[in-house]
């Protein structure tokens, strides 16, 4: 997923820079409304924790049919248990350091952004939300109703970040859209279904060991048994 | 020391985040979890104009810890370097938040 130096058109480079700029501008105002409420002297170690761990699962390839391969994106992940907002600062900060080791290109972090951190993390979250609010419907226990709907709406994140991707090298030129967008589409299929995996497990794990961390439940819209 | 103490478990959950990574390389390549085949993208790009026009992308940038050629410690310092700064730019936007006020 993660888009090489030279493969975006200048003008696709610079506008989605600035849309990630604006993102991260918009998400910067936004954590600091959160930090008001919450303790921040408290929150900040434990976004460490997740830095931690979206990197090292992100390092981590699983083998997919084909002879390719699939790493965790994390974008829906980190919206869910931070918010959508900080999903995009923290994706930006993973996608900075991937960087240094020349995963993903220095000038593509805008593209990068905005495919892994605005879609997968905003676009997910919402994704999320309106699952939880399907699911608020049944009687299952609020860690189960948001472990499933982020796993679903981690996959779909991901297919729609594939598509993006697609359509941003597409533009470029270097490959016809109507080749690289099937390819994206097709291999994100599969990958998917591991971020699903990966996303709803942390969820769940967090959940059963420190339930309090998750700080989105009430923009979530998640409603517990004996709130129905 | 109180800084330490307050931040026990954070610090200790990075420490084993970095054990499990570095087991789960170990093994994971091993006996066949893990995969060095290319992703998504790379096999997309691969399959429609090869390996060598992948390689041969024009990059204004050359990555400035490129020369790590060993997982573990690419590892350690990419798990260090992300937490050292996601932390320092949350407590960045923390500290401006409080001065406004």
């Amino acid at each position: 997923m993660h888009i090489p130096d030279g493969l975006l058109d200048p003008i696709t480079t610079v506008v989605l820079w600035i849309v990630t700029i604006i993102f991260m501008i918009i998400g910067f105002k936004k954590i600091g409304k959160t930090f008001e409420e919450e303790d921040s002297e408290k929150l900040i170690p434990y976004i460490g924790v997740l830095a931690a761990t979206l990197f090292a699962f992100q390092f981590v390839n699983y083998p997919v049919p084909g002879g390719t391969s699939g790493h965790l994106v994390g974008g829906t992940l980190v919206g869910v248990i931070l918010g959508p907002w900080a999903a995009v600062i923290v994706i930006f900060m993973i996608l900075v350091v991937q960087s240094l080791f020349g995963d993903g290109g220095i000038t593509a972090i805008g593209a990068n952004t905005f495919n892994m951190g605005v879609i997968c993390g905003i676009l997910g979250f919402y994704i999320v939300k309106a699952i939880i609010l399907v699911l608020n419907k049944t009687n299952m226990e609020k860690e189960k109703k948001v472990t499933i709907a982020t796993a679903i709406g981690s996959y779909i994140a991901i297919l729609l970040a594939a598509f993006m991707a697609g359509v941003e090298v597409g533009i470029g030129g270097a490959i016809p859209m109507e080749i690289i967008i099937p390819a994206m589409i097709f291999w994100h299929i599969f990958i998917g279904i591991g971020e699903a995996v990966i996303s709803a497990l942390i969820v769940y794990f967090i959940y059963k060991v420190k339930p309090e961390f998750i700080t989105t439940e009430e923009i979530l819209g998640v409603i517990t048994n004996d709130q129905v | 020391m109180t800084k330490f103490e307050s931040n026990k478990w954070p610090i200790l959950t990075i420490v084993i985040i970095i054990v499990v990574l570095m087991i789960m390389l170990t093994v994971g390549f091993t006996i066949g979890i893990l995969s060095e085949d290319p992703d998504g993208l790379e096999r997309a790009l691969i399959d429609a104009r090869g390996e060598t026009w992948l390689e041969s992308l024009p990059s204004p940038w050359v990555p400035i810890l490129g020369w790590i050629e060993s997982d573990y410690i690419a590892g350690i310092i990419g798990i260090l370097l992300s937490v050292v700064l996601m932390v320092a730019i949350f407590y960045l936007i923390a500290y401006i938040k409080k001065n406004k006020e």
